[in-house]
């Protein structure tokens, strides 16, 4: 999906404004992030531009700054303009009025992103939602505009206003409760996904870290996702077998620094995804400089904090192609303290794949191991045909009975015995 | 696994004219997401009719730390000491001083928060003020 955007190759100018006594290193650090979520939407970042000083009211930027960028638009042709700063509604009217190009800022850079990623009907639901939660305020201060500007007919339209704010608060709850059904309709298929003795699995970290990339490998190839039912909500869930336990594994939208309030709420029900999981997947890239890493952990360890259930994390070191073995042994080291369960591996050459199986394995809800013999009838054979569907049968033996090593979930291992001890 | 101290002080707005605060400190081994071992658990109340600042708060932390038997980093939120930089505060403290980051970490300073508050509840019901 990604690349086909990026073929299609938008140039984009990003551009933000520093209080004078900001931190060098943190806005170096965001101006980066900045870069990679315009390259994770599909643009091509032909330039950059800075500045530091007090926000100006109507354009932000010094005037003079804005002088500069509208050279820039000249000279890059840029599709669109990325503030990193959120703008109001008369700013950005007036840096595009003087560019002569798009504007956008930070936050509608990122529901472009979730907006091109969406495919479930749901998630389409939230990044509708939390558009037009942006949208609400501005709509107002774009007619508030207009009326300074006492633009001819305009004062005739008279409840024009408040019928247009209405109508977008009237879309706004039609989302609240279709979402809201989806949500419970979620709710009993994760009880549903419990009950049939899947684990959930999920990847999650900054983009560009390789999410996809390790999605695609690890899954088990040409198995095709579960039911209808997983595929639709999940549409990216795809079942991975480790040592005969079934996982479903699912690929989710990435961390991003200082989501603002109103667009985590609307994705609450996507991050459950990540957080109603069994395992957690926390993706870095390695061959990033460790204090950016850091940064980045940092970041996901605030947000997990605010959504944690009780879930393990194992922290997957990926790239680990791109350093030597000490750089990379360092660099894990180094971070230890924000990384539960670090584990290197290449999603790109598919190495490490057997020490994080193993450590998915280690992390699953427990199973219990018993031995139990079956008559030798066609009974006895449904019933291991059962067995083999609900757990892992580790042996069989076939004599004057079945003998059969047996694991699965406390439940079911349960259930076998009652019906067993009914032979015997 | 990292030997912290999670401190958390609770109290720090008026109460009948002063400020009735219950600083804790929880010396702990945390792993990057989880609380491995609990070692001990400080206690301290402090009285004073003028709001505290950064000196004060620091002052109670190492006041309480000093009970402790064990050592480790002190771990805070970055709001008890007022948002100010880490490596500012970092310098005024003897001991190894800094921010939350992990979730190790933040469960630790729950623990210490439930442990301040509950503390706190319990003096000012001793002391009949509520
Ligand atoms: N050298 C190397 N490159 C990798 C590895 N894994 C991923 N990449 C590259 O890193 C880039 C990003 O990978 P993706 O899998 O798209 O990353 P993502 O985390 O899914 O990113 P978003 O889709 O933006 O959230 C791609 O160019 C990959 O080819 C790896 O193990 N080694």
């Amino acid at each position: 999906m990604m690349s086909k955007r990026k073929s299609m190759s938008y140039k984009a100018i990003i551009v933000k404004r520093d209080d004078p006594g900001t931190d060098k290193d943190k806005s170096d650090l965001q101006i980066r992030e900045l870069k990679e979520l315009a390259e994770a939407a599909g643009y091509d970042v032909v330039s950059e531009l800075t500045q530091t000083r007090y926000p100006d009211r109507k354009f932000h930027l010094g005037r003079g700054k804005v002088e500069e960028l509208a050279q820039m638009v000249f000279h890059f042709s840029p599709d669109k303009i990325i503030f990193h700063n959120p703008l109001n509604t008369m700013q950005v009217y007036n840096i595009s009025e003087i560019c002569r190009c798009e504007t956008i800022d930070k936050f509608q850079l990122i529901l472009e992103i979730f907006a091109t990623r969406a495919t479930t009907h749901r998630s389409k639901l939230q990044v509708e939602l939390a558009r037009l939660e942006y949208e609400l305020p501005r709509a107002r201060a774009v007619i508030s505009i207009l009326k300074k500007d006492e633009r001819p007919g305009f004062m005739g339209l008279g409840g024009y206003e408040d019928s247009y704010a209405q109508d977008i608060k009237n879309r706004i709850n039609r989302i609240k409760d279709e979402l809201e059904t989806i949500q419970k309709d979620n709710r009993s298929l994760r009880a549903m996904r419990h009950s049939l003795g899947f684990s959930l699995v999920s990847l999650a970290g900054y983009t560009n870290a390789g999410k996809s990339t390790l999605f695609n490998s690890l899954v088990d190839e040409d198995v095709e996702a579960m039911d209808m039912l997983f595929t639709t909500l999940l549409p990216t869930t795809r079942s991975l077998t480790i040592n005969g336990r079934q996982v479903l594994v699912t690929d989710t939208v990435g961390f991003i620094e200082d989501l603002p309030h109103w667009m985590i709420d609307a994705f609450r029900s996507t991050l459950d995804e990540i957080f109603l999981a069994d395992i957690v997947l926390l993706v870095v890239d390695s061959s990033q400089p460790v204090e950016q890493i850091k940064e980045k952990l940092l970041v996901c360890h605030e947000t997990m904090w605010d959504q944690l259930q009780d879930v393990s994390i194992i922290t997957v070191f990926n790239k680990s192609d791109l350093l030597q073995e000490d750089e990379l042994q360092q660099c894990i080291n180094y971070l230890g303290y924000l990384s539960p369960n670090p584990v290197a591996v290449s999603a790109l050459k598919g190495s490490g794949f057997d020490k994080l199986k193993t450590k998915i394995y280690n992390e699953l809800p427990e199973w219990e191991r018993i031995s139990l013999s079956l008559p030798m009838s066609e009974e006895g054979m449904s019933i291991l045909a059962w067995l083999f569907d609900e757990g892992i049968v580790h042996d069989v033996e076939y004599d004057e009975k079945i003998y059969i090593e047996f694991e699965a979930r406390e439940k079911i291992i349960n259930k076998a015995i009652s019906i067993i001890n009914k032979f015997y | 696994m990292f030997d912290i101290i999670a401190v958390d002080i609770s109290g720090r707005h008026r109460t009948n004219d002063e400020y009735i605060m219950v600083c804790a400190a929880v010396s702990a081994s945390v792993t990057a997401d989880n609380i491995e071992k609990t070692n001990q658990i400080a206690i301290r109340s402090f009285r004073s009719i003028s709001a505290p600042d950064v000196t004060d708060v620091i002052n109670m932390v190492e006041t309480t730390v000093a009970e402790l038997k064990f050592g480790g980093t002190i771990v805070t939120e970055a709001g008890d000491m007022y948002n100010k930089p880490q490596r500012i505060i970092d310098s005024i403290f003897y001991q190894d001083f800094k921010y939350q980051e992990s979730l190790g970490e933040r469960r630790c300073i729950e623990l210490a928060h439930h442990v301040s508050l509950a503390a706190r509840k319990f003096l000012l019901k001793e002391l009949g003020l509520q």
